[in-house]
């Protein structure tokens, strides 16, 4: 990095909160995504004046600048692409404020998904989106990825809870968006516009959210279906069934046999296993719901059903679902955890869809999902060293995204399109929306520095 | 493959298996202090791939991550995909080593037990005003940490063994040694041959050891299978003391703060609890606890080598016995005691001690 920036950028940060260090410039090379690149200086900005001035003299000199949470984006959209400076929020990770009366949190984006939560369990609140990354996770990435997790039929993703930004533009100017209110519609909606922006319009500086009153109660129950559709059929019903779980989950057989071949746990290897979830709060209301679930199971020819007594026995059901990560982790060397979604009806086409191109390509896919709201995550666990099997993963997934357009779904539920999805995008977007997204980077990011390379904008 | 390193060859499988998920930022100590990605597990897997991809060399450059590891194990508890940062690191260091890139103070220590008994290099030997060398049940190791840094501790512990009218004798002890594979080196086969030596003339059944890394060198370690071979027992004396009962108590809150080595690394987490339990009813737990616990920021030669954010993890620690509103906080490792004292501020109120110390002082009190 020349020089002079170099020393410029270390008066608006300060020596120490500046690093151009091999083993910093490495840790910033990459996500949890297969792309990696270098950046060229690493910041650790801790106050909106300092981004600010950052932006300004990037913007100058025309670097380009990736703001960075916890990198556990799993699309690439952390990997600095083109060089540049990693803006890590990490250490602006203060919550500013918890108003119960209004309904909301005031954050700095580098606090972690985990930390909010607990801050606000004394009250009985939570912030739902509820990410299986949230241990790590920052919220400023949640919010520029639009982050959900397993209680998005019910609750929603991130989207439906940012209130308000404030946010730092390319040019430095500082811009304010949305307001405290729990209902606004005063001008456009530029708030929603920052959501699941991937970093590309703006550096998030702060986050209002509004905040639930958390039901204390839940109930769950566990199913397993010899047939895919049955599994399928049931999911349906449920979701019409006037019941809205709390969550509603499904592993599929190459994941519970992935299980069973690495663990001791000795799951019944059926085509579909389901986890539900009621909340509410007192006991008549949750079993009301997983009664209504459970026979909604049993009649679409569940073989086995499972209804929790205590909370040892809840967290047992739940089992094959939360281990699956670290079990189809330790199958390879390389991992792509992709996060299709479909419209809910399509959900068992989509998971025979799955197995079939697996199959056809000879990768292990084994599928996990939140099937409450049709967004499923395959798992391609596979060896980037054998250049045979990596062009097979290629093949699967370009088949496998064909499939999920057919069946009107789009490429992500979840993660983004960062790196790992552009060669995809105009699968679902067609030219004027390409288009009118590239006018809204160029109206706010003329010169394409920040996150530039994500998202399939640049022509 | 083969790679050009030892640590390739034993790990390579490992570090490539990495999904850089980053889950370990969670409960990395040195992360959840400085904030700096390339201190936790993902960091360092990451320069390890680039040094395996032969990207770049294992130079001095890396030993400010490599070498700034408290080897807690809190990432291999955490790690989805199973990988183990402590043991990679310590084969890592080896290698660095080798190609002659090693922190200054681990150079120091290594070169310390070429010449000395102890990492303190104290010539003269703790007085404990007991026998040693004599014919006994039991052999007490005390442990450098407890001998010359927190020997009030370890008086309290002979104190009770004696109270307990145990059958031990100490010995003409010399350091263990087993911290030097954690820097770089190899254990000091000089003095682990001198320690075995002296136990075995003892006669004794078995060592009951004071710190608990000891006691995992002891019964890990090559160079001390001459005990294995022999039926000795090697425990930890929070293992020894769970059978008693002194009958004393304390309404005070207390805590216990888990020693990366007797918990991660030896799976002992209920022995030390069982003790506490019977003297104080009014027990409290740390938001971090078991598994879970914080690193007190001590071990792997951080304390020696990265002194300031050793000491500036242990208050991270101690933060946490606040917020759990423990007036005692006991622990079963003198280098945990060592490292949370001195980071103690003198606003904070509460003590901290060896159980074994606390146990000491209730008994004192009650005559
Ligand atoms: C094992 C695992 C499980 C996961 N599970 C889920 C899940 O259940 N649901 C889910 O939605 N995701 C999940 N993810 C993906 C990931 O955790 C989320 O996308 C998360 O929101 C990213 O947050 P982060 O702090 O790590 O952001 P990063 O990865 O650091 O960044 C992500 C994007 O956000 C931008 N960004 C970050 N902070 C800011 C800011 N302050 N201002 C502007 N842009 C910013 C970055 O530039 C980048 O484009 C999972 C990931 C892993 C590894
Ligand atoms: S938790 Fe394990 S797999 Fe994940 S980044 Fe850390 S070391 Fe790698
Ligand atoms: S062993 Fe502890 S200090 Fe070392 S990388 Fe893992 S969590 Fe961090």
């Amino acid at each position: 990095m020349d020089t002079t920036i170099k020393q410029s950028l270390e008066e608006i940060v300060g020596e120490e909160n500046f690093s151009d260090s091999l083993i910093d410039l490495i840790a910033y090379s990459k996500d949890a995504s297969e792309h990696h690149h270098r950046p060229d200086a690493a910041l650790w900005p801790v106050n909106t004046e300092q981004i600010s001035a950052i932006m300004k003299l990037a913007n100058r000199e025309k670097l380009p600048v990736v703001p960075r949470g916890a990198g556990t984006s799993l699309a690439g959209l952390a990997v600095p692409e083109q060089g540049g400076i990693i803006l890590d929020l990490g250490r602006m990770d203060k919550i500013i404020e918890i108003n119960i009366e209004d309904r909301l949190a005031v954050v700095q984006p580098g606090v972690i998904y985990a930390d909010l939560d607990r801050a606000l369990s004394p009250y009985g609140f939570f912030f739902p989106p509820d990410p299986a990354s949230g241990s790590v996770c920052t919220l400023g990435g949640n919010v520029a990825t639009n982050a959900g997790g397993i209680k998005g039929a019910k609750y929603g993703t991130t989207k439906d809870y940012v209130l308000a930004l404030e946010v730092v533009l390319p040019d430095g100017r500082v811009l304010h968006t949305g307001s405290k209110c729990m209902k606004s519609v005063s001008g456009y909606d530029l708030t929603r516009l920052f959501v699941g922006s991937e970093g590309t319009l703006g550096v998030v500086t702060e986050i209002t959210f509004k905040i639930n009153p958390k039901p204390p109660l839940v109930s769950t129950a566990m199913a397993t279906f010899e047939k895919l559709e049955d599994a399928g059929r049931a999911v349906n019903q449920i979701m019409y069934s006037g019941i809205i779980p709390s969550a509603l989950e499904i592993v599929d057989q190459q994941t519970l046999i992935a299980i069973n071949e690495n663990t001791d746990l000795g799951l019944p290897v059926v085509e579909a296993l389901l986890v539900a979830e009621t909340d509410g709060h007192t006991k008549e209301e949750t079993e009301f719901q997983m009664q209504k679930i459970i026979s909604i199971f049993k009649s679409n020819n569940a073989t086995t059903v499972k209804h929790a007594e205590g909370k040892e026995e809840a967290e047992a059901l739940w089992t094959a679902r939360k281990s699956s990560y670290g079990v189809v982790a330790r199958i390879n060397n390389n991992l792509l955890v992709e996060d299709l979604a479909v419209p809910m009806s399509k959900v068992p086409d989509m998971l025979r869809a799955i197995s079939d191109i697996a199959g056809k390509h000879d990768v292990k896919m084994p599928t996990v999902g939140h099937v409450g709201d049709g967004n499923l995550h395959p798992v391609i666990c596979f060896d980037g060293t054998d250049p045979d099997e990596v062009k097979r993963v290629q093949e699967a997934s370009t088949e496998l995204f064909e499939k999920v357009i057919e069946l009107g779904g789009t490429l992500t539920g979840e993660h983004g399109i960062g790196l790992a999805k552009i060669p995809f995008m105009g699968l679902e977007h067609d030219e004027i929306s390409m288009d009118i997204m590239r006018s809204i980077k160029r109206l706010f990011d003329p010169d394409n520095i920040l996150n530039p390379g994500k998202m399939g904008l640049e022509e | 493959m083969e790679g050009k390193y030892e640590f390739e060859k034993k790990f390579r499988d490992q570090v490539l298996r990495c999904s850089s998920c980053g889950f370990c930022r969670a409960v990395c100590p040195v992360f959840g202090l400085t904030k700096r990605p390339a201190f936790n597990a993902r960091g360092k897997m990451l320069v390890l791939k680039e040094v395996m991809d032969g990207n770049i060399e294992l130079d001095d450059q890396l030993i400010e991550t490599l070498f700034q590891c408290t080897t807690c194990a809190s990432c291999s508890e955490q790690c989805p995909s199973g990988v183990q940062p402590p043991e990679i690191m310590k084969q890592v260091r080896k290698d660095m080593v080798h190609k002659g890139s090693c922190h200054p103070v681990f150079e120091g220590m290594n070169q310390i037990l070429q010449e000395h008994t102890n990492i303190y290099a104290e010539d003269e030997p703790e007085d404990f005003e007991r026998a040693r060398n004599k014919k006994a049940e039991y052999v007490f190791f005390i442990g450098c940490v407890g001998s010359y840094r927190e020997d009030e501790a370890t008086m309290a512990t002979l104190d009770i063994l004696d109270h307990l009218k145990v059958d031990y004798t100490l010995i003409d002890e010399v350091c263990c040694s087993g911290a030097l594979e954690d820097v770089g080196f190899e254990i000091n086969g000089r003095l682990a041959e001198k320690n075995v030596e002296l136990i075995l003339e003892t006669g004794a059944k078995a060592v009951i050891t004071g710190c608990p890394y000891c006691s995992r060198t002891f019964n890990g370690k090559p160079q001390y299978q001459g005990l294995k071979d022999a039926g000795v027992e090697i425990i930890h004396i929070s293992q020894f003391l769970k059978d008693f009962d002194l009958g004393v108590k304390t309404d005070k809150a207390v805590t216990y703060h888990d020693p990366c080595d007797l918990g991660r690394h030896c799976d002992i987490y209920e022995e030390p609890r069982e003790t506490i339990r019977k003297i104080a009813p009014n027990f409290v737990e740390m938001r971090h606890n078991r598994a879970d616990a914080l690193c007190c920021g001590a071990g792997g030669g951080v304390r020696g080598a990265f002194a300031k954010n050793s000491i500036a993890m242990a208050r991270r620690r101690l933060e946490e016995v606040e917020e759990a509103g423990a007036e005692i906080v006991l622990t079963e490792c003198n280098s945990c005691v060592h490292n949370l004292n001195n980071a103690k501020l003198r606003a904070q109120k509460f003590k901290i001690y060896t159980t074994s110390q606390f146990l000491w002082q209730l008994l004192e009190e009650q005559d």
